[in-house]
C-alpha cells in the first residue's frame, strides 16, 4: 500500500529523467549568472586600469619660449650640474638667481633639479597639449596635423609620465618637472606610524574583548557593538575629530613645540597618522577579534588542562595561531588608510610642498592628496601626472597586500 | 633515575607545600553532594563519589546525563563555561577544590586531562611535551628536558614510534598516536589524577586497544577517571564504575549506582543500571 503511494508521488523513469534535466538546466542558469557576475567585476577592474594607463602614457607637445640652441651648443640633458648652474646664472637676473640659491643652495641641488629649473625658468618650457595613450596609438597623423595648425613651434614626443624621474623629483608647478617623491615619502611615513600606533592597540583590544571580557556583561557587549559600528563611520568624520583633537587641542604636541620644533603648526605627519590610526583601529580590532575567535577552542582547553594561566595560553597558543589572520586583516585595514583622502584634507595636508618630510613633526603630503590636487587643476598635463601617481599608489597598495599574503603564508605554513 | 629530579623542579615552583601530603584514608579525590548549575539550569544533582588512588574509575550513562560535566568539575574546567557554578565539595587531600582560596590553575596542574578529540598543540612533538613543564616552572637544563620528554613518551607507549621525529609537528601523527601524545603531555607534569573524557571515541579499534593497554600501565602510578560511552570499554578497563542517569524530578544528572565494575555489570542493585548495561535502553 505504502509502496504504491510513494511511486505515485515520486517521479520514476521518464518523468524522473525530465525532472533531472530541469534541475540541471536551473543549475546551469545559476552557474552562468555567477560567471557573469565575475566577468562584470573583472571588466570593471580592466576599465579602471585602462583609464589610468590611458592618461599615464601618450604624446605630449611642448613649446619652449627660448630655443635651447641659443643657450648651449650641447644638448641640455648632457650638461653637468655645474654647467647647468652656470646656464642659470647667465640667463636669470641676479635677484632671481639669489632667491633660488636662498631657497636651497645650488651646491645641494641635484643635476635633475637644476635641469628642471633651467627648463622652467630659462627655456620657459610649457606643455601645450597632451594626448591619451589610445589617441597616441591610433590617431598619430591627425595629432600631427592638429599640432602643425595650432602650435607650429611645438615639439611632439611620446612621453611616459610615469618614469624613474617622476618618482625621484619633488612637486613642481610645471607638470613636466613635477614628481611624487615627497608624496611617496609622506605616504610611507604615514603608514609606518599608523601601523606602529594602531596595530598594538588594536590587537590588544581584540585580545581583551575576545579572551578576557565577560560576554555575559551588558557593558562588554555594548563596547563590542560600538566598535563594530565605528568601523562603518565615514572617514571624513575621523578627519574632523583629528582636526579638533590632534591639530587644535594637542597642537603643543603635534606641532612638536614641546620638543623644541618651532616652525610648525599642528598640521603634521603625527596628527595625520594618529587620525589614520583612529580610523583603522575599529577595523583592526574587528579583524583581529575574528582571527582570535577562529583559533580552535581545543588548543585553549589543552593548555588550561596542563595548568596554564590565561596569559600563558593566550601568548603561547592563541596569538601564534591567530597571527596570520591578524596580520592579513590589519594590513588590509592599513591599506584602506593609504588611499584615504578626505580626513587628510580636513586635517590640512599640504597640497604643494617640495621639501621631504624629515620627522614626525614635518608638514607633509601623501599620494591621494597629490592625485586629488592634480586632477582638480585645469592646466594641460596635470591630468596625466595624476594618472601616473594613481599607478604609483596602486603599486604601493599591491606591494602592501602582497606583503600581507606572504606573511600569512609564511606563518600558516609553520602550523600543523 | 631523574624522576625525583624533575619532581623537585616542577613541584617546588607550583607550591606542593600548599597541598598537604596524601591522606592515609586511601581516597584520591572525593565529591560530597556536588551539584553543578549552568545559570539557573541544574545539570548535576548531589553527587557523592569516593575515588580510590591508583584505580581506574569509569563513569557511564546515557547521552546528556552530565558525565563530562562531572569529569570537568574535578579539575575546574567548568569554570570556563559562563554562568557555571558548583555547590557542595570536591575534596582532594581533605581540601575543598572549590574553596575561595584555591587557584584553579594549581588544581589543573595536579589533575591532568585528556580530551575526546586528540588535540595536540600545532607545535613539534617535543614542544608538545616540554611546554607543560616549562609553563609550570621547569628549570632543568636541556638535558633534563630531553629526559623528561623521553620518559613521558615512554610512559605513553609512544617513544619507539616517534623517537626519530621529535621535531615534527604533532599533527603528523595518526589519530591514535596523537591521543597518546596528549596522554604523554598530561603525564609530563606528573599529575596525581588523570581525567579522560571519552578518549577513544574518535579512534579506530586498534588505536583504542593500545590506549586501553596504556591505561593499565598508567594506573600503577596515577589515579584515572574515564568517561566512556562504550560499556565494553568500561567493563574491560575499569576497577570501579559509576552509573549516571537523569534524576527524574529535576532532569539533572546524578550517580544512581557506584560500585566495583564487576558488580555493576553482573549483578547491579538498580534496575535502571541493569537495563542500561544489558543494552535494553540508552
Amino acid at each position: 500500500m505504502s509502496a504504491v503511494t510513494a511511486s505515485s508521488q515520486l517521479p520514476e523513469d521518464r518523468a524522473f529523467k525530465q525532472y533531472l534535466q530541469g534541475r540541471r538546466r536551473v543549475g546551469w542558469v545559476w552557474q552562468s549568472l555567477f560567471l557573469l557576475a565575475t566577468c562584470i567585476g573583472i571588466l570593471a577592474l580592466m576599465a579602471l586600469l585602462y583609464n589610468v594607463a590611458d592618461g599615464a602614457f601618450g604624446y605630449v607637445a611642448y613649446e619652449d619660449k627660448v630655443d635651447a640652441a641659443t643657450i648651449s651648443d650641447r644638448p641640455l640633458e648632457g650638461l653637468s650640474q655645474e654647467e647647468l648652474v652656470a646656464v642659470l646664472q647667465a640667463n636669470l637676473s641676479r635677484g632671481a638667481f639669489n632667491k633660488l640659491d636662498d631657497e636651497q643652495p645650488f651646491a645641494q641641488r641635484s643635476q635633475g633639479d637644476v635641469y628642471n629649473l633651467v627648463l622652467e625658468r630659462v627655456l620657459q618650457r610649457k606643455v601645450v597639449a597632451a594626448w591619451s595613450l589610445t589617441d597616441s596609438l591610433t590617431r598619430r597623423a591627425a595629432i600631427e596635423a592638429e599640432l602643425a595648425e595650432e602650435h607650429p613651434n611645438a615639439r611632439l614626443t611620446f612621453r611616459s609620465w610615469l618614469s624613474p624621474k617622476f618618482l625621484q623629483e619633488p612637486m613642481s608647478s610645471q607638470p613636466l618637472a613635477a614628481g611624487v617623491r615627497t608624496a611617496i615619502l609622506g605616504s610611507l611615513w604615514l603608514i609606518a606610524i599608523t601601523i606602529a600606533v594602531a596595530l598594538p592597540i588594536g590587537v590588544g583590544a581584540a585580545i581583551y574583548l575576545q579572551e578576557y571580557a565577560d560576554h555575559t556583561r551588558w557593558y562588554n557587549r555594548l563596547i563590542e557593538t560600538n566598535i563594530y559600528n565605528l568601523a562603518g563611520v565615514p572617514s571624513i568624520v575621523y578627519g574632523i575629530l583629528g582636526l579638533a583633537i590632534f591639530v587644535r587641542a594637542l597642537e603643543f604636541f603635534s606641532s612638536g613645540a614641546m620638543f623644541g620644533v618651532t616652525d610648525s603648526n599642528g598640521r603634521t605627519i603625527i596628527s595625520a597618522a594618529l587620525t589614520m590610526a583612529l580610523l583603522t583601529l575599529p577595523l583592526i580590532i574587528v579583524n583581529a577579534q575574528e582571527a582570535i575567535k577562529a583559533v580552535p577552542d581545543s588548543f585553549r582547553q589543552a593548555a588550561y588542562g596542563l595548568g596554564a594561566t590565561k596569559w600563558q595560553t593566550t601568548w603561547a597558543h592563541v596569538l601564534p595561531n591567530a597571527l596570520p589572520g591578524i596580520l592579513t586583516g590589519s594590513i588590509l585595514a592599513v591599506s584602506r588608510a593609504i588611499g584615504e583622502t578626505a580626513p587628510l584634507i580636513v586635517i590640512g595636508a599640504s597640497t604643494f610642498i617640495t621639501v621631504d618630510p624629515s620627522s614626525i613633526f614635518s608638514k607633509f603630503t601623501v599620494l591621494p592628496i597629490q592625485i586629488y590636487t592634480w586632477t582638480s587643476r585645469p592646466l594641460v598635463g596635470f591630468r596625466n601626472i595624476a594618472a601616473a601617481s594613481i599607478l604609483v599608489l596602486l603599486v604601493l597598495l599591491l606591494a602592501l597586500n602582497a606583503t600581507a599574503i606572504l606573511l600569512r603564508n609564511r606563518f600558516s605554513r609553520r602550523l600543523y | 633515575m631523574s624522576i625525583t629530579h624533575m619532581g623537585v623542579h616542577v613541584s617546588s615552583v607550583t607550591g606542593e607545600r600548599a597541598m598537604p601530603a596524601p591522606a592515609m584514608n586511601g581516597i584520591a579525590i572525593e565529591t560530597r553532594n556536588l551539584s553543578i548549575y549552568y545559570g539557573s539550569f541544574k545539570a548535576i544533582h548531589e553527587v557523592s563519589l569516593q575515588i580510590k588512588p591508583r584505580e581506574i574509575t569509569a563513569i557511564i550513562g546515557p547521552s546528556g546525563c552530565g558525565k563530562s560535566t562531572i569529569l570537568r568539575a574535578f579539575n575546574r574546567m567548568n569554570d570556563f563555561v559562563p554562568g557555571a557554578r558548583a555547590e557542595g565539595e570536591v575534596l582532594m587531600h581533605g581540601r575543598n577544590l572549590y574553596a575561595p582560596d584555591v587557584d584553579p590553575v594549581e588544581v589543573r596542574r595536579r589533575i591532568g586531562m585528556v580530551f575526546q578529540k586528540p588535540n595536540p598543540f600545532p607545535k613539534s612533538i617535543y614542544e608538545n611535551i616540554a611546554w607543560g613543564a616549562r609553563i609550570n616552572g621547569f628549570q632543568g637544563a636541556k638535558r633534563h628536558m630531553d629526559e623528561l620528554v623521553e620518559r613521558s613518551l615512554r610512559g605513553a607507549a609512544l617513544w619507539d614510534e616517534v623517537k626519530d621525529k621529535l621535531r615534527e609537528s604533532g599533527y603528523s601523527l595518526s589519530g591514535g598516536q596523537q591521543q597518546r601524545l596528549c596522554i604523554a603531555r598530561a603525564i609530563a607534569i606528573q599529575p596525581e589524577i588523570i581525567l579522560m573524557d571519552e578518549p577513544c571515541s574518535a579512534l579506530d579499534p586498534i588505536a583504542t586497544l593500545k590506549i586501553e593497554e596504556l591505561m593499565q600501565e598508567l594506573k600503577k602510578q596515577y589515579t584515572i577517571i574515564i568517561v566512556t560511552h562504550n560499556m565494553q570499554q568500561a567493563a574491560r578497563v575499569s576497577d570501579k564504575t559509576a552509573m549516571m542517569m537523569l534524576y527524574e524530578d529535576t532532569r539533572a544528572g546524578t550517580v544512581i549506582e557506584f560500585d566495583e565494575t564487576d558488580t555493576i555489570f553482573t549483578r547491579p542493585e538498580d534496575k535502571r543500571t541493569e537495563d542500561y548495561v544489558t543494552g535494553r535502553f540508552g
